[in-house]
């Protein structure tokens, strides 16, 4: 006869599995921290409690024009997540934008005054008083959104062969094309503007595809100014390009050899990932995006503009450290970029509304980009050094 | 997947509480709490006409009352054209700016009126000046009085040395179309007077004092020669010293060796050089009068409800010379800041 010892139907209910409070508390923020919704958390909190103190946030019209804001710089940030994602690092997209920027202008430009463009070497031959080399032309908007996006991926080819065959650093080589293409668009242009775009590319940087209106219909007409752009071009461009890129991080064996050579590029090697082509190709990737990304300001501006750019490079890697993508390398997603943009959107956007000096708001963006920095550095040191939550 | 699901709730339910807020928040409500607004938009103020320009701006807004929300676009079109767009979200009654470059100009004006805000462009006209409230000098003719008593000089200087004048010009961004106007001002004269100068030097200076410097100092050491200097802007004059004053070229009127100078703004210096015999003339834009003729039209405007306003304002302008600045002094801005003691406050 066995008899059930009485220790186990009597025992009492141990309490080790329960852990103290601070320890709870502990392991909570650890979790905010790890997670990758954490941006998206912090944009909303952040947007909530300043709202309170700036009420005109919450205005329709504000959310719609910080939406438009988002777009442009969405696409280009994407760019520069595939870069960060191998560890590299890109400083030649403002420059790429600009040259792309004038080669539009010069396959678009309907007409262009003798006395502001006579200097510019282009004059004559591709720039005449009559514009560019396509002008009026029915296919001269897709003719030159893909010459503007290829003449990026030219330059990400460039960038990425100079860093794979020549084994030079991704800093000094964008550095240099930053340089170097920033200061031959001035030169082609002799520092003008190539005005005079055609409504139909000018459509692509401010155009509506789907306006709203909210609020009561009190009369049969609503006027012009109260419809708000919900669905544009830009939004239209960033997401498929978005879309697309996140397929190619999730989906395809090119992503996955995108994160372990951000991992351990020697690893990888061995590994048998070609990673001379993967680099290349993610700097291609890159400066078609910039490509891609000089078609919507320059529609936004109306001009092909060889400074086009210039002042954009902090916000770029600021939105997409700011996402969760890891300036080491191996970590990043189309998704984290898109809520450091927003973030970011959201955060000159209350800057603006304080009324600050453009310096003060320098200084913050540069203050909330190095806690992104160090969050990042956090991060990292939770998942080596601990267990993941 | 539940970080996923959690994530989704709380932007569900951030969307629903905005709901709730847009159906109650009235913006007509927002507006009638608050004073008049007026969005006043500049680049960088590196010049004292610049400087002086936004002073009696705003003093004279904040003096009527009326709220102003001043934006900086550094030098930035695009973040300019983003902060008109924010001013445009905060429902201000007028918009005044001082553009980047005249394209950038025409998308500004564009966006204020498709929101029915007035807007007035401060000094720097778009490329097309058929939108907004445009005031603006007549750079080409102001250019031309300034250029014209240069010629003056330089005619008594061919007869006393028999050799034709070597001019030399600093041209300003020509995206903007101020520097464009000056420029076509400068040549009007030269090409007026063929037998009194030589074919003249361009110096491009983008409206940069750094960029200005490096190509002078170029251009003096290719062109020891050079006996006549015209500058786009007045701001330069501190740029041409530091670059004559070592070659010994830095000299008064009425000494041998006085290059013949000229500019355009009627800044302080400008006055100042002038009065001490090393400028020989300056075009002079009217600042208090252009700043006066902006708040008039865009006050004006909004006061009448016109919601897309037309119009441009032209401040005639005139030139300051060696041979009237006794009795034209007063009417200078540049000259009334030196009174002030302006540039002892530096």
């Amino acid at each position: 006869m066995t008899s059930v010892p009485q220790r186990l139907s009597s025992a009492p209910r141990s309490t080790a599995s329960t852990p103290p409070l601070p320890r709870r508390l502990w392991n909570a923020l650890r979790g905010l921290l790890l997670s990758e919704y954490f941006i998206l958390y912090l944009s909303i909190a952040y947007f909530l409690l300043i709202s309170l103190f700036f009420p005109t946030l919450l205005e329709p019209s504000n959310l719609s024009n910080q939406l438009t804001n988002i777009w442009p710089l969405l696409t280009i940030a994407i760019g520069q997540t595939f870069v960060l994602i191998i560890a590299g690092i890109d400083l030649s997209q403002g420059s790429v934008m600009a040259i792309c920027s004038v080669v539009g202008g010069v396959i678009l430009s309907t007409s262009l005054s003798k006395s502001v463009m006579s200097n510019s070497p282009l004059w004559g031959t591709l720039l005449t008083e009559k514009g560019g080399i396509l002008s009026g032309d029915p296919n001269a908007v897709l003719v030159a959104v893909l010459l503007m996006v290829a003449v990026g991926a030219l330059i990400g080819f460039i960038n990425g062969t100079a860093i794979t065959r020549f084994n030079m650093p991704p800093f000094m080589v964008t550095l240099v094309s930053l340089l170097f293409f920033s200061a031959f668009a001035i030169y082609l242009t002799q520092s003008r503007n190539i005005a005079n775009l055609p409504d139909s590319f000018l459509r692509l940087g401010q155009g509506d595809i789907v306006s709203v209106y909210l609020g009561e219909k009190a009369t049969p007409q609503i006027k012009r100014t109260e419809l708000l752009s919900l669905v544009t071009y830009s939004a239209v461009i960033a997401v498929a390009l978005g879309v697309v890129a996140h397929f190619i991080l999730s989906r395809t064996v090119f992503g996955r050899q995108m994160y372990a050579i951000g991992t351990n590029r020697r690893a990888a090697e061995i590994s048998g990932v070609p990673t001379r082509r993967v680099i290349t190709l993610v700097y291609m990737f890159s400066g078609a995006c910039a490509g891609l990304a000089a078609v919507i300001y320059s529609a936004r501006l109306g001009a092909g503009r060889p400074t086009l750019g210039d002042n954009l490079l902090l916000d770029i890697i600021g939105a997409t450290v700011i996402g969760g993508t890891s300036l080491f390398g191996g970590k990043g997603k189309v998704l984290w970029t898109l809520f450091g943009v927003v973030f970011f959107t959201l955060l000159l956007n209350t800057l603006n509304q304080m009324r600050l000096s453009a310096f003060q708001i320098d200084a913050v963006k540069g203050s909330v980009i190095l806690l992104a920095a160090l969050i990042d550095v956090t991060r990292n040191r939770f998942l080596t050094g601990g267990r993941v939550a | 997947m539940s970080n996923k699901f959690r994530g989704l709730a709380l932007v569900v339910l951030t969307a629903a509480l905005l709901l709730v807020n847009f159906a109650t928040l009235h913006p007509t409500t927002v507006r009638a709490q608050a004073k008049k607004k007026v969005c006043f938009a500049f680049q960088d103020l590196e010049t004292e006409f610049w400087v002086a320009g936004h002073k009696a701006i705003t003093e004279t807004l904040k003096a009527k009352g009326i709220d102003v929300i001043e934006v900086n676009g550094n030098q930035d079109a695009n973040k300019q054209l983003e902060q008109i767009k924010d001013c445009i979200a905060q429902k201000v009654a007028g918009i005044i700016v001082i553009p980047q470059d005249g394209d950038s100009a025409v998308t500004i004006v564009k966006e204020a009126q498709k929101a029915d805000i007035p807007i007035a462009i401060f000094n720097r006209p778009p490329t097309d000046t058929s939108k907004g409230i445009v005031v603006v000098a007549d750079n080409k003719v102001i250019a031309q009085q300034a250029v014209e008593f240069l010629a003056q000089r330089a005619l008594r200087q061919v007869e006393i040395t028999g050799n034709k004048v070597t001019p030399l010009i600093l041209v300003g961004d020509l995206g903007d179309p101020n520097a464009v106007g000056r420029k076509d001002g400068f040549y009007a004269v030269i090409d007026k007077y063929p037998a009194l100068f030589n074919k003249p030097i361009e110096v491009a200076t983008e409206w940069d004092a750094k960029i200005a410097l490096a190509n002078l100092e170029a251009a003096i050491t290719a062109n020891p020669n050079i006996d006549l200097i015209f500058t786009s802007s007045d701001f330069l004059f501190p740029t041409i010293r530091s670059i004559l004053e070592p070659r010994g070229k830095w000299l008064p009127r009425g000494q041998k060796g006085h290059v013949i100078m000229g500019g355009l703004d009627g800044d302080a210096t400008a006055c100042k050089l002038i009065k001490d015999g090393f400028v020989d003339a300056t075009g002079v834009q009217d600042l208090y009068y252009e700043a006066q003729l902006t708040l008039d039209g865009i006050l004006g405007a909004i006061d009448k409800g016109e919601t897309q306003p037309n119009r441009v304002l032209p401040d005639p302008g005139f030139a300051l010379t060696a041979g009237n600045i006794d009795f034209r002094e007063k009417d200078m801005w540049g000259c009334r800041l030196l009174a002030e003691g302006f540039l002892n406050k530096k």
